[in-house]
This record gives C-alpha cells, sequence and structure tokens, in this order.
C-alpha cells in the first residue's frame, strides 16, 4: 500500500514536473519540493488509505493548474512596493536539512529576467534601421559613383573621383551603437 | 459558470498574497498548515497547490522569509515568516483594502450604509 501511495505520488509530481520546462531550475525544484514535503506531511499526519491520497492530490490541482500558476508567478516582475531587494532574493532559499538551524541555505536566487528578451528588442530593432541607413546611403553612392563615371570622358583618371564627389557615407549615429 | 471563475480568478488576483501575509503576521507558519487554512475558505485557492508559487513569488520579492525545520510528527517543514517589507506591504494593503473596499461598494451599490 504505501508503493501505492508512493507511485501514485511520484506519478503526480512528475506529471506537474514535466510541465514546469522554461522555469529556473530553482523555482521549480522549490516548487516540487514543496509539494513533495506537502503531500508527505498530510500522508504521515493524517495516516490516509490510497483514495484519501487521491483527494489530497485533487484539492491540490492538476498539474497543468499548478505548472499554470507557477509560470504566472514566475512572470511577475515589478513589486508594486519597489523590486525585491537582492539581498532578500539571494538569501532565503532553504532545503530540508537534519537540524533546525542549519535549515536555511544562501542560494543565489537565479536571474529572473521575463522582461530581459523583450528588452533588447530595441537595440536589435535601432541596429536594423541603423544598418538599413547605411545601406541606402552605400547605395546611393554607388549609384552616383556609377552615372558619374559613365557622364566622364575620362574614366581612367577620375575613377577615384566619384567618392570626392559623392556625399561622404555617414557614420552610423554613435547613439544607436552602444 | 466559466465567469464565475473567471471574476473569482481576478478577484483573487493582487488580494490573495495579502491574505498570505497576514496569516503569518503574529507567527510563523508551514506550508502545509497555510494551504489548508486556504483549503477551508470556499472562495480562495480551488486548487491548494497553487499558494506554493505564490509563496515562492513572495519570498523572492523578499516579503516572506522561509525555513525547513524538523517536524516531530513528519516530514521536515517550511516555516513562513513576515520581514519588515512585508509587514510594511500588510499595513499598506490594509490603508489602500478599506477605501478601495468603500469605492466599489459605493459604486456598484453593495455599501450597507445605503
Amino acid at each position: 500500500m504505501n508503493i501505492q501511495h508512493t507511485d501514485l505520488a511520484a506519478e503526480y509530481l512528475r506529471e506537474v514536473d514535466q510541465r514546469l520546462a522554461g522555469l529556473p531550475v530553482l523555482q521549480r525544484r522549490e516548487l516540487l519540493a514543496d509539494l513533495r514535503a506537502h503531500i508527505e506531511t498530510e500522508r504521515v499526519e493524517r495516516n490516509l488509505s490510497e483514495g484519501e491520497l487521491i483527494e489530497v492530490l485533487e484539492r491540490l490541482g492538476s498539474p497543468e493548474v499548478i505548472a499554470a500558476a507557477a509560470h504566472e508567478e514566475a512572470a511577475v516582475q515589478g513589486r508594486p512596493y519597489g523590486g525585491p531587494s537582492p539581498a532578500a532574493d539571494g538569501g532565503a532559499y532553504g532545503w530540508p536539512s537534519g537540524s533546525v538551524d542549519a535549515g536555511v541555505y544562501g542560494w543565489p536566487s537565479p536571474p529572473i529576467n521575463a522582461a530581459a528578451p523583450r528588452k533588447s528588442d530595441g537595440p536589435r530593432r535601432f541596429w536594423l534601421i541603423a544598418l538599413a541607413a547605411v545601406a541606402v546611403l552605400f547605395a546611393g553612392f554607388l549609384l552616383m559613383g556609377a552615372l558619374f563615371v559613365a557622364r566622364s570622358d575620362a574614366p581612367a583618371i577620375n575613377q577615384e573621383q566619384p567618392a570626392q564627389m559623392a556625399p561622404p557615407l555617414e557614420p552610423p549615429d554613435p547613439t544607436l551603437g552602444r | 459558470m466559466a465567469d464565475v471563475a473567471q471574476l473569482s480568478t481576478s478577484l483573487r488576483r493582487g488580494t490573495l498574497e495579502f491574505c498570505v501575509l497576514a496569516m503569518v503576521e503574529d507567527e510563523d507558519r508551514y506550508g502545509t498548515e497555510i494551504v489548508r487554512r486556504f483549503g477551508e475558505e470556499p472562495n480562495l485557492a480551488a486548487s491548494e497547490g497553487t499558494i506554493y508559487p505564490l509563496l515562492s513569488r513572495l519570498r523572492r520579492a523578499g516579503w516572506l522569509d522561509s525555513k525547513w525545520a524538523e517536524s516531530p510528527t513528519g516530514p521536515p517543514r517550511r516555516y513562513y515568516s513576515l520581514t519588515g517589507t512585508g509587514r510594511s506591504a500588510l499595513e499598506h494593503f490594509r490603508t489602500e483594502w478599506v477605501s478601495f473596499r468603500q469605492t466599489v461598494d459605493r459604486l456598484v451599490g453593495t455599501s450597507e450604509a445605503t
């Protein structure tokens, strides 16, 4: 019976874990440890039958619902009262351990940068625009050079002249380029 | 029915976390204890397991602290306590909530005074 219990709980936790892909690894482990401790606490303290264990799992919610909540909470950034302080963020990660006092480990939390990929869109777009501008300038330069050469009566001597006549190739705006 | 569920989800968002903070205001509590307490309330958390990601976020935000401790009866328990920042956040919410509630009551006509 105990083995069935373990199987049922393990299967449930595996189902949750499979849906946590993409979450920072420490948050993923934390949630699984919390759920495992919850199930184990209920099982031991209430001496559950298998049917009652199923009930505990049902009350916890489907793996889909829990994983969805985990992803949602992981994405929540920018607390209304100022962001998390670095010290608080890194200091409190705990694992079960043998003694009460050793229960707090200073695990550095993973950097949570859900917003970062979106932020980097800006500079990337600027670069595209800058590149396009340079390409257009360069094409114009070539075109003018070609026209000049075509009209010129002395092509051999004036080969370098188009460069002098054409507008200088503007360097990309320094503010665009970090 | 879907609309009803959606409404309570929306109402929970932004308020449930303060119910969690209030629960550990006076004494530290362990995860299962907090979850059981919420399980007794019909409107708060349809799926008890979703409380754990919430606790995780509040810890990452620096509002809660947690530490694992041995239990006399079962597996180790993870105790949560309110930090100083969490305490100020809870106080701030209380002030905001009262005026917010009064405004909504007035506007939707649920105020008892009328």
